[in-house]
């Protein structure tokens, strides 16, 4: 495998492809060129830094499995959407690149799915917005993350059977599309069970403090308190929520947590009989997790956590289904990528013809104390998972 | 619904003494040296991650509080030394310039070391749990730093107003040879205000830890914050930083319940129009 | 208790923003507009993509109209993004609403800029030195609030997407497509050279030395019986302008206008390139985007935390190199030059 920069090696690759040309070489597959859109330098490094070693990790096998030469390239957003742009369409007209995956940010991978649908490519992200396979969905673009709607019916719902006796919900959500989208799912599900949804909080998307919205749920005195955001901004949320002593008042559920790192970051003290939704968890029990956490453990001595699962499978899959069809852009690897069932880290997983998003489980974990952890990144038990996702002919995605 | 707005007002106090304890170094060093300091949030950032390795290391929360902010004081000293004595002839341009190299170098820096991935540090045991006021509760560790805050804010005061050190710093803001001239030495005495006020910034960064954990990429939000406390209040202005932290607290934390979307615009609108109708702020002198 | 707001130097001397460098001397122009072709024709050439050299030109724009705050009038803005953003979201918007042309596009950006300019330029040059500063940077997040909010207007925190690059065409013929990055880069690089020259006319021009001389010593050009605040709120006019331009011309290649666009951070970018090019030249500004363009496209796969250079840079600049790069380069040459005459004498 080799992993090169965008410029400097420009001119190795040249050399490399006419190398390849040779005619002892022609009877074999031809290299396939890969490239992962990874905020490496910047801010989000926290979560390139495992996309990408998921990326490599999975190139390095796919070299491996298919006995075929993998040219991978990382294009480093520098936590910058236009920058990330401009390397995207680059590789697109100066080395004919159609293989994408990666971008942290929705609006850089809204913006790539774009790019890579004019050129003809493929292109598969984990980034969080419902628009990529919702309302800005395009026949290149393929989106590997559960939905808010699935996020919040596969934590709450498993929540509200848990808690019968809970009937008051306060939310806190951060003022733009994104928590737009889990309050208005969080809405209903309270409706159709029936539940007070005693207040909401809206706050901007700088904030770190939380203190005033934490006096707002107080003065409702909810049963459960939902946080809708994500990130650093809900780590404070609950590092100040447990500070207020709110835990011992109310349960509290974190609907979308960045999983294992962010458990990591908060520590085992404030992850305590916490809720959390995630992607994905380490210890899900199905055979390409198996393996995956065997190979992260080999390859990088850590534990897999979710940008490093979800840009090792997205990687792994388009890898694969290039193999399997021998065509590495356009129409047929669409076609083949569409309704194909393959094992992932979170079991039996099936990208959805219809508007290109993979239908797979999220998680529901209940965090434990130091005293029950059985090791250092044993934070959680996953005490529900399922599948919840809109129903194709309801889906606002026309492709 | 009446209590919610108290509850508000309270909650903002205590806010608000810590944006007091973020902003003080500052104005300090403004007050002072008449110096910029756009590094100010990348030093309250090593100050949380300095809290960070320590209580790992040795769990002991207080020996982070006197620890952390002394190493920054020092590591504040020798760069004051190294370069930052070389600049305050020069226009506050040129000062923004340099810090902000400084602050990105700080940011990187810690990311190198700490990982990209923020940290948390644990409230200390004395100082866990909640005091409660019917449905409300307020965490002990918020009325210690409010307590704490105004500790400082009276050692401030009275270093500055009723001691030699303070005499000399004063009169040297004003004239250079005057000190001189008493036979002190004027460098040594601007490298210790520099460190000092670099300190505070430790110290707050420290403090926050337990509330906000340590994140690499926290330093200029807090600078903002610090600025617009400062601005407020008058830069240089110890005094107009009390009131200007309370005020933006209070402000803050009653803009989460009357319209949270906007709390951060209006803290920057109201440095605006202070800049514009009052220029030396609340309490700063022209 | 109040302590004193005291100046350790003379507070005039220290509280006005003075200039980082002064300007190339006169003689240097016609080569360094030679020099600027060159760099616009070979960029394109040398570097592995015109996508590339097209960023490259499109922040040098951007840092030249901050160097006309900065380098020609002393005004440290981190106000460039409100102009940045504001450009690239009204030509957007302009295309996606009313399919204007791409004249009519860059034109409304220029307007928008201009307008935009004059109202931050009559607030902010009410104060001076560190308040004027912080005024631009309180507007910067004000604006940056508002473009958030506007959701409906400008995608918010998805960003405005599926920006159109409109051919050149006149009266309905489209004379030539954009769609290759070749052809828009040359866009770009004839707008860049119009720009350029502009400037550089502008700054040789009485009204550049007038500003030179506000830069130097305020009082004295008031003394003098200029109208500062006039001549000010011009180059803020003239720099804001150019910056929405820029901004315009940013969207049509990413084909896509993202809210960091008008963030502080992008304020703080361009401020970063003027500097580190050279303040005071506008070949410098070229020198400045390019090569920090550049070494984040080569770094930062190599090494991920290569801003820390940026920050040693910015300090080498005040401490070693106030001219910048383009200060270092004619140092060296002029160094080469009396080298070189040493020879023939000798």
């Amino acid at each position: 495998m080799s992993v090169r920069t965008h410029t400097a090696t420009f001119a190795i690759t040249l050399l490399a492809g006419s190398l390849l040309a040779t005619p002892l070489m022609a009877q074999d597959k031809p290299a396939i060129d890969f490239y992962g859109v990874k905020s490496v330098s910047g801010a989000f490094a926290s979560y390139g830094k495992y996309a990408e070693m998921g990326s490599q990790l999975a190139v390095e096998e796919m070299q491996e499995t298919l006995g075929r030469e993998i040219n991978y390239t990382t294009l480093d957003t520098e936590g910058n959407a236009g920058r990330a742009i401009r390397k995207v369409q680059e590789a697109i007209n100066q080395e004919d690149a159609r293989l994408f995956n990666g971008a942290t940010l929705s609006s850089t991978a809204l913006a790539i799915g774009k790019e890579v649908n004019k050129a003809g490519g493929v292109f598969m992200t984990p980034a969080g917005a419902d628009e990529l396979t919702g309302s800005e969905c395009n026949a290149s673009t393929f989106r590997w993350s559960v939905p808010t709607y699935g996020a919040i019916r596969e934590t709450l719902v498993p929540l509200i059977e848990k808690l019968p006796d809970a009937k008051r919900w306060y939310t806190i959500t951060p003022e733009y599309v994104f928590g737009e989208a889990l309050l208005q799912n969080a809405k209903k599900v309270f409706e159709e069970y029936g539940l007070e949804h005693v207040g909401n909080s809206y706050h901007s998307l700088q904030e770190q403090e939380f203190s005033g919205y934490l006096t707002n749920a107080m003065s409702t005195s909810p049963d459960v308190l939902v946080l809708l955001n994500f990130g650093a901004q809900s780590s404070n949320a609950l590092r100040q929520a447990r500070n207020f002593g709110l835990n011992e008042q109310m349960d509290i559920v974190m609907v979308w947590s960045a999983g294992l790192d962010q458990l990591q970051e908060l520590g085992a003290d404030n992850v305590e009989g916490i809720y959390f939704g995630a992607q994905y968890w380490h210890e899900v029990d199905t055979p390409m997790n198996r393996h995956l956490v065997e190979k992260v453990k080999a390859a990088y001595d850590i534990t897999p956590n979710y940008p490093l699962a979800a840009d090792y499978i997205m990687t792994r899959t388009m890898l694969e289904a290039v193999d399997a069809t021998g065509a590495s852009e356009g129409p047929e690897l669409i076609a083949a990528l569409e309704g194909l069932t393959y094992q992932g880290p979170t079991g039996e997983e099936t990208i959805r013809a219809a508007d290109h998003q993979v239908i797979k489980d999220y998680y529901l974990l209940l965090g434990k104390g130091q005293a029950e952890m059985d090791d250092a990144d044993d934070f959680a038990d996953i005490i529900s998972s399922g599948h919840s996702f809109v129903e194709e002919d309801k889906s606002v995605c026309q492709l | 619904m009446l209590n919610v707005y108290l509850f508000q007002v309270l909650n903002g106090l205590g806010l608000g003494m810590i944006y007091f304890l973020i902003s003080v170094g500052l104005t300090l060093i403004f007050g002072l040296l008449n110096f910029v300091n756009f590094a100010h949030g990348a030093f309250f950032l090593l100050g949380s991650y300095l809290c960070y390795t320590l209580v790992t290391l040795t769990g002991n929360f207080w020996l982070a509080l006197i620890a952390g902010p002394l190493v920054i004081a020092m590591l504040a000293w020798a760069l004051e030394r190294s370069l930052i004595q070389r600049i305050y002839h020069l226009p506050h341009t040129f000062q923004i310039l340099v810090t902000l190299g400084i602050a990105l170098i700080i940011q990187e820096l810690s990311i190198m070391i700490w990982g990209p991935v923020g940290k948390s540090v644990p409230t200390p045991e004395l100082l866990q749990g909640v005091v409660r006021f019917g449905n409300f509760a307020y965490p002990i560790y918020r009325l210690f730093l409010i307590a704490f805050s105004a500790g400082v804010a009276i050692l401030l005061w009275l270093l500055l107003e009723r001691t030699r050190f303070g005499a000399l710093v004063r009169a040297g803001s004003e004239s250079t040879e005057m000190v001189s001239l008493l036979g002190s030495n004027i460098f040594r005495l601007f490298s210790i205000t520099f460190a000092l006020g670099v300190g505070l910034a430790g110290l707050a960064g420290v403090l926050s830890a337990p509330l906000r954990g340590a994140h690499p990429f926290i330093g200029p939000e807090v600078l903002g914050l610090a600025f617009v406390v400062v601005v407020i209040g008058g830069m240089g202005s110890f005094s107009g930083a009390l009131v200007a932290g309370l005020l933006v607290g209070v402000v803050q934390s009653l803009m989460t319940t009357l319209w949270p979307q906007g709390a951060s615009l209006m803290i920057y609108a109201a440095m605006a129009v202070v800049i514009l109708l009052r220029p030396y702020g609340l309490f700063g002198r022209a | 208790m109040d302590t004193k707001t005291a100046a350790v130097a003379s507070s005039a001397k220290r509280n006005g923003a003075a200039p980082l460098a002064r300007p190339g001397r006169a003689r240097w122009a016609p080569g360094t507009t030679l020099a600027m072709f060159g760099v616009v024709i070979l960029l394109p050439v040398v570097l592995p993509s015109a996508t590339l050299a097209t960023e490259i030109l499109i922040f040098a724009m951007a840092a030249l109209a901050c160097n006309l705050l900065l380098g020609y009038t002393g005004l440290l803005s981190f106000g460039q993004a409100i102009f940045f953003g504001a450009g690239a979201y009204c030509s957007a918007l302009g295309m996606l609403h009313w399919q204007l042309g791409l004249f009519s596009a860059l034109l409304l950006a220029l307007s928008v800029g201009a307008v935009l300019a004059l109202l931050v330029g009559l607030l902010c040059i009410r104060r001076k030195g560190i308040y004027f500063v912080m005024l631009t940077l309180a507007l910067t997040q004000m604006a940056y609030f508002l473009a958030y909010t506007l959701s409906d207007w400008t995608g918010g925190d998805n960003g405005l997407l599926g920006v159109p690059r409109p051919p050149i065409a006149l009266g309905g013929t489209t004379f030539v497509s954009l769609a290759s990055p070749l052809a828009f880069y040359g866009l770009v690089a004839v707008l860049f050279a119009v720009i350029y020259i502009m400037a550089r006319r502008i700054t040789s021009s009485p009204f550049g030395s007038t500003l030179l001389a506000i830069r130097e010593n305020e009082a004295r050009a008031a003394a003098l019986g200029y109208d500062i605040r006039l001549f000010k709120i011009m180059v803020f006019v003239l720099s804001g302008a150019i910056t929405a331009l820029a901004g315009a011309l940013y969207a049509m290649l990413l084909n896509f206008a993202p809210l960091s666009n008008i963030e502080l951070l992008m304020s703080e970018q361009i401020l970063i390139m003027t500097i580190i090019g050279g303040t005071g030249s506008l070949f410098g500004s070229l020198l400045g985007a390019g090569s920090i363009v550049l070494l984040g496209d080569i770094l930062s796969a190599i090494w991920p935390r290569w801003m820390l250079l940026l920050g040693v840079a910015l300090i080498a600049v005040v401490i070693f190199m106030r001219g910048g790069l383009w200060g270092g380069l004619t140092s060296l040459l002029q160094r080469a030059r009396r080298a070189a005459s040493h020879d023939k004498e000798a």
